[in-house]
């Protein structure tokens, strides 16, 4: 029996009366299906932010004018000591400080616990962070935009280079790990350096006449910290700016060569400025990440304390009467050694907090304290990026 | 528009054609082309679409290699008595020499000086005088120095489409070119704009050799000195425009012109 087809209600008014059918139900249901989805997400994103900001807020911010707590911000990690007297009285304080106090209270005195990394602040963690960041995300732009231009430019299409774009996205999936080890053998061990006394271990040296050139790594420091992590964001960066230039009109290029430009000018004057924005909003993601990798500066540039920024390396003082070219040189040593100390790092010094030393109230302090400002920098970063890629876009606007 | 002067006779024609076949890759797109520009006329290419027009233009700034295997496979083009194909020739040269504005207005999303200014940066010139002058000298030409000579440092995408396309062309004249390459100019511009564009055409003729193509015959009587019909890349006719518009020799340019097939 053939069944009868169900006629919708026909209103003569209105012609196009909705249809409470399969289709709409189906509709409904999808809609608020994703609705969820979204909520979930949102959900589990504002409960971290919120738990680290109720936590850590109390701990970098304070009440009074500059509503930062300064110390926490300007100091390098120390030990913290916590001293008991016999009233019950709690008191925190520095290692000198903690001398002092036991003088004063002499037999008074209940107990005294140390806790490591907790006293101070974490100036040393954020320069080194902030450090890190600017190299590898130099290194990364310089040589992801090089690589994207020659990918997308100057290539010819063939099987070469298909293989060539598949290597770039495996790249994207090994483990930081791996980078880590990676930088470990690459940049610590085996990287080039110009020296008069090459290491033993150096597995291969040149000599040059006035100097050798040496293939005995970097040791651990910025330089190469940044290098491994430069190549923990290249992917992103390449296959990011790759379709920036390739969103660029083909009318440009086409102009530019047609006015008698060669193929270099006209990406540096018709193709670049107008992928620029698109670029640099792809480093966001590149910033963030570079920010908070910690398996790759393990091995190759981080420490869980030094008591000195940088900057501040031990040099020979020189004499009174010491020449101005002198002190030139001990300047720019000392600038030189920004990248070649090693250095603390933020996401590495959290790790420390929460992993490597006893857990009590004031470790804790100290980790949310660090993971707010760790969320702030890393904010801030990407809004500065934003406003960039913002200020770029009304200039280039096609 | 007939040439009254005879001197341009006697002088040799700067862009010609010598039995060229065109192909990409493995199809040939023009054969056995036979055609002459003369030196301050204008030329027009017309023709049924597909028939090779605008390939033949960009023959002659050498603007078809960027396309993939695509090649003269016979015959030589020559533009100022030299084979533009030979070895020595660099083509950043030819193409500062030839000249060529696009079917779509194509500003560069700078200001209408950086525009302008653009074709004589790459070849060289910093200094802020010369490009001063060849910037107003180039937008005198196009007739828009006067609406334009106060707001240099304006976006150029916020001009309407007839001065973004005379902009186009003040651009491509900014290098002082011998010959103007013009493909389909007027094709996107409402009427006022395609005569404003029109009349500069044939004023642009007195420094310049222009060639252009367009798909509207009317516009070639109104505008070129001499014609080229073109049909499947066979040149069918070249001569006078009015001798060809007039009295066709050719069964096909006569179908053509009567509106028969487009």
């Amino acid at each position: 029996m053939i069944p009868t087809p169900i006629h919708p209600k026909i209103d003569p008014a209105n012609p196009f009366v909705g249809q409470q059918s399969r289709n709409q139900t189906l509709e409904s249901f999808v809609r608020w299906v994703l609705r969820f989805g979204t909520l979930v997400i949102v959900s589990v994103t504002a409960a971290i932010v919120l738990h680290i900001a109720v936590k850590g807020a109390p701990v970098a911010l304070s009440r009074e004018w500059p509503f930062v707590n300064v110390a926490f911000l300007t100091e390098l990690p120390s030990t913290l000591h916590v001293i008991q007297d016999n009233q019950g009285h709690i008191i925190e304080t520095d290692v000198n400080g903690a001398d002092v106090i036991k003088m004063q209270l002499g037999a008074n005195l209940r107990e005294e616990k140390t806790i490591s990394y907790s006293g101070g602040g974490i100036l040393g963690p954020i320069v080194g962070t902030a450090m890190l960041v600017i190299v590898s995300v130099g290194v990364a732009l310089f040589l992801g935009v090089a690589s994207a231009i020659y990918l997308s430019e100057y290539a010819s299409h063939g099987k070469f280079i298909e293989m060539v774009r598949l290597a770039i996205l495996n790249l994207a999936g090994v483990p930081s790990v791996v980078f880590g080890l990676f930088g470990l053998g690459a940049f610590v061990l085996t990287a080039p350096v110009f020296t008069n006394s090459p290491l033993d271990r150096a597995i291969f040296t040149l000599p040059l006449g006035f100097t050798t050139l040496s293939f005995q790594g970097w040791d651990t420091c910025v330089l190469s910290g940044g290098f491994t992590l430069a190549f923990v964001i290249l992917p992103v960066i390449i296959t990011a700016s790759e379709q920036c230039l390739q969103a660029v009109p083909l009318e440009f290029r086409e102009t530019s060569m047609a006015l008698g430009a060669t193929r270099w000018q006209t990406i540096w004057r018709a193709v670049l400025p107008f992928a620029t924005p698109g670029i640099l909003t792809s480093s966001i993601l590149g910033i963030a990440r570079a920010a908070g990798e910690t398996a790759p500066i393990m091995f190759t540039a981080a420490l869980a304390f030094k008591d000195k920024l940088p900057w501040q390396k031990d040099q020979i003082p020189l004499p009174a009467d010491a020449s101005l070219f002198a002190h030139w040189e001990q300047s720019i040593q000392r600038f030189l050694a920004i990248f070649t100390e090693s250095v603390q790092a933020l996401p590495y010094h959290i790790y420390t907090l929460a992993a490597r030393i006893p857990q009590n109230e004031y470790s804790e302090r100290a980790q949310y304290g660090s993971v707010f400002v760790f969320l702030i920098l890393v904010a801030s970063l990407a809004a500065t990026s934003i406003w960039m890629r913002r200020s770029l876009r009304a200039k280039y606007k096609w | 528009m007939p040439p009254s002067d005879s001197s341009s006779k006697q002088l040799p024609p700067v862009v010609e054609f010598r039995g060229v076949d065109f192909c990409y890759s493995t199809q040939t797109v023009l054969h056995n082309i036979h055609l002459s520009a003369e030196r301050n006329r204008v030329t027009a290419l017309i023709g049924p679409s597909g028939c090779g027009k605008s390939t033949l233009l960009r023959c002659v700034n050498r603007m078809n290699e960027r396309f993939i295997s695509a090649r003269v496979s016979q015959g030589q083009v020559f533009v100022k008595g030299k084979n533009i194909h030979d070895a020595d020739v660099d083509l950043t040269q030819l193409r500062k020499q030839v000249g060529m504005v696009f079917q779509k207005s194509n500003p560069f999303p700078k200001s209408i000086y950086d525009n302008v200014a653009y074709g004589l940066r790459i070849h060289g010139v910093t200094t802020k005088d010369i490009l001063d002058d060849a910037v107003e000298r180039a937008l005198r030409s196009a007739v828009l120095w006067q609406e334009l000579k106060d707001r240099l440092n304006q976006n150029a995408l916020r001009l309407s489409g007839g001065e973004q396309q005379r902009l186009c062309i003040a651009r491509a004249i900014a290098t002082n070119p011998d010959v103007l390459l013009m493909d389909e100019p007027c094709s996107a511009l409402d009427p006022i704009a395609t005569l404003q564009i029109e009349e500069l055409m044939q004023q642009l003729a007195r420094d310049y050799t222009v060639i252009f193509v367009t798909h509207n015959m009317q516009q070639a009587v109104r505008v070129s000195d001499y014609t080229a019909f073109l049909h499947l890349g066979k040149l069918i006719e070249f001569g006078d425009t009015e001798e060809l518009f007039s009295n066709p020799k050719q069964k096909l340019t006569e179908s053509y012109l009567r509106g028969t097939f487009s």
